[in-house]
């Protein structure tokens, strides 16, 4: 058969045509997409990642909630200049337990993947209070509400963990029991501060 | 590296791409070479000429869809992409950062050991070194000390004058650098009570203006705070504990300051930049860190 003759049938036949074009653009999903998603060593975590703690879980959600990742990256290329300046780059199963992952496109500000014990708690705090107050040139924003709440204002740790406990995140029953005390008495700030302390390397020794 | 993927996906990816290839060289070949058959009814006319299929299509759109599969054909051959075939270069994203990092390794590590072993004065005498040396600093440190090394909100101590609080010899700054420092000094307010913090307060600020001897709070100060201090206010580098007579102090000089590091305590922090910074980069830090600064 000609391809032309083939056409001249789409083009005359509107449901012929849907199914075409629908056909068409998934191909490019179907080759990239669809086997990585399916890929076991692309969605199991890599050796030394665990999943999040009831207080860096908060942290991460607020940094969502802020919007941090439309002026930070999490992700460090496999590029000389990055490994020089950030640490080793970041892998597929780094991951596993980030949902949604917090890559990023847009550097505003530098990449976070590898932020963790690079500054204090006190500077991290002082800096997302008020970045000016020690980077006086400091074109990021001033989150100053975020020593005003409480980090888990309306006591829903448990429902997060629950829920992502169904997606496969191995948090036991205990864990999530202990939840509430670990947050208990601490502002959003101090969440977030160990979620950005949390961004390291994983440490392949430490897993059992 | 993530692993290529199973057999039944090597395969998915690699018909459905060669797949489109195919489809794509099926459509330009067929537009240009084989002429569809006849149509069983024939194209409307427009504006007494005008039919569709009338002029061919444009021979560079052929030329640029082939040279497109053609690159995509080369492409495949050489690099990962059909599946789990690695393609002929055995190219791949974790193998050329390796070798990068391997030719930087070559390229520079010798001139970096020998830079990480020399005098710290040859250090300092290379104005170029010494640039770089800001640099890194300006990079990793500045966001805390200041960007003159002046210090910050009575929190990150000055780096650029003559006081030392862990010591200023390069083997101990080099030490504050690469494993960090833990200040630990626990408040006394609840321990003496607010009347002795007072005085202690008052003491301390004696000390400042040498006026401390005879001072109704000396025997206090010799029995709780000498021990890390020392008897005369110097200080005492193993413990970071600052010397209380000079001019420079870190949480600074008003008696409200001092007040509050006696009465709550003070546990300053500097993190440890061993795993961040290598040898070459510490060695450039510390030479520029305790180079003779203006004469006092
Ligand atoms: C408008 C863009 C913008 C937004 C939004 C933003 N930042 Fe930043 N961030 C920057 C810039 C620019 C810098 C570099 C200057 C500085 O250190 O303040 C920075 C620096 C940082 C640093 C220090 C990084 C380093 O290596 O020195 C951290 C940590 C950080 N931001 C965290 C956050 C967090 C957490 C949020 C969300 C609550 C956030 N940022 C939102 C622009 C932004
Ligand atoms: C997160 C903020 C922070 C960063 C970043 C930081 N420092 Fe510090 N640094 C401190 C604090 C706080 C102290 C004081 C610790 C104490 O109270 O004893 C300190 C102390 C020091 C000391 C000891 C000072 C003395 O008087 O003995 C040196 C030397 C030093 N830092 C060098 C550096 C260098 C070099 C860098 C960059 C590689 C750096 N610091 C990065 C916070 C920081
Ligand atoms: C265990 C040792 C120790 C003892 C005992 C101690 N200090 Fe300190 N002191 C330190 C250290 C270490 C620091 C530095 C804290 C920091 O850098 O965060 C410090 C800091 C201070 C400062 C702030 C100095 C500055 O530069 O801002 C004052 C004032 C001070 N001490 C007074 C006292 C007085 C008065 C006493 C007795 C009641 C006392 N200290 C007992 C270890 C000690």
């Amino acid at each position: 058969m000609n391809a032309v003759d083939l056409h001249r049938k789409l083009e005359r036949n509107s449901g012929l045509l849907i199914f075409g074009i629908l056909l068409v653009s998934a191909i490019g999903g179907l080759v990239q997409v669809l086997p990585s998603v399916l890929q076991d060593d692309l969605v199991t975590p890599g050796p030394g990642t665990q999943p999040y703690g009831p207080v860096e879980l908060i942290g991460r959600d607020l940094y969502i909630r802020e919007g941090c990742s439309t002026c930070h990256s999490q992700q460090v290329r496999p590029l000389l200049a990055e490994v020089k300046r950030y640490g080793p780059y970041s892998k597929a199963g780094e991951s596993a337990y980030d949902r949604p992952f917090l890559w990023g496109s847009k550097r505003t500000g530098p990449d976070l993947h590898r932020i963790g014990g690079k500054y204090t708690d006190l500077w991290q705090r002082m800096h997302l209070l008020d970045p000016r107050s020690v980077v006086p040139d400091s074109i990021m924003p001033g989150y100053p509400w975020l020593a005003e709440r409480a980090a888990d204002a309306d006591g829903s740790i448990q429902a997060r963990m629950r829920a992502l406990r169904r997606l496969g995140h191995p948090y036991t029953e205990a864990e999530i029991e202990a939840a509430p005390a670990a947050l208990a008495g601490l502002a959003e700030v101090d969440a977030l501060v160990a979620y950005l302390q949390s961004l390291r390397p994983p440490n392949a020794e430490a897993t059992p | 590296m993530a692993e290529l993927p199973s057999t039944f996906w090597s395969g998915w990816i690699s018909v459905l791409t060669v797949g489109s290839l195919i489809g794509v060289f099926w459509l330009i070949y067929s537009i240009y070479f084989a002429a569809g058959g006849e149509e069983e009814e024939p194209s409307p006319v427009w504006d007494g000429n005008l039919r569709e299929g009338e002029h061919p299509a444009p021979l560079w759109w052929f030329w640029l869809i082939f040279g497109s599969l053609v690159i995509s054909v080369i492409y495949l051959m050489l690099y990962p992409g059909l599946g789990a075939f690695r393609g002929a270069l055995n190219w791949s994203q974790g193998g050329e950062i390796s070798q990068r990092l391997e030719r930087y390794q070559t390229e520079f590590g010798p001139l970096r050991r020998l830079v990480a072993e020399a005098q710290l004065d040859t250090l300092r005498e290379d104005a170029k070194l010494m640039a770089s040396a800001q640099r890194i600093y300006d990079r990793n440190c500045a966001v805390c000390h200041g960007y003159e090394a002046q210090g910050q909100a009575n929190l990150f101590p000055n780096l650029a004058d003559a006081a030392w609080q862990w010591g200023g010899e390069p083997a101990q700054v080099e030490h504050s650098i690469r494993h960090g420092r833990q200040a630990v000094m626990v408040g006394w307010e609840a321990a003496l009570g607010e009347q002795a913090i007072d005085q202690l307060t008052d003491y301390t600020l004696a000390l400042g203006n040498g006026t401390a001897a005879g001072h109704p709070a000396e025997g206090q100060y010799m029995q709780f705070c000498a021990a890390c201090h020392g008897a005369d206010g110097s200080g005492n580098p193993q413990l970071g504990a600052p010397n209380l007579t000079d001019d420079a102090s870190l949480y600074g000089q008003s008696a409200a300051a001092i007040r509050q590091s006696i009465a709550q305590g003070r546990n300053g922090e500097m993190p440890a930049f061993g795993e961040r910074l290598d040898d070459t980069q510490i060695r450039l830090l510390v030479a520029w860190l305790t180079r003779p600064t203006t004469p006092e």
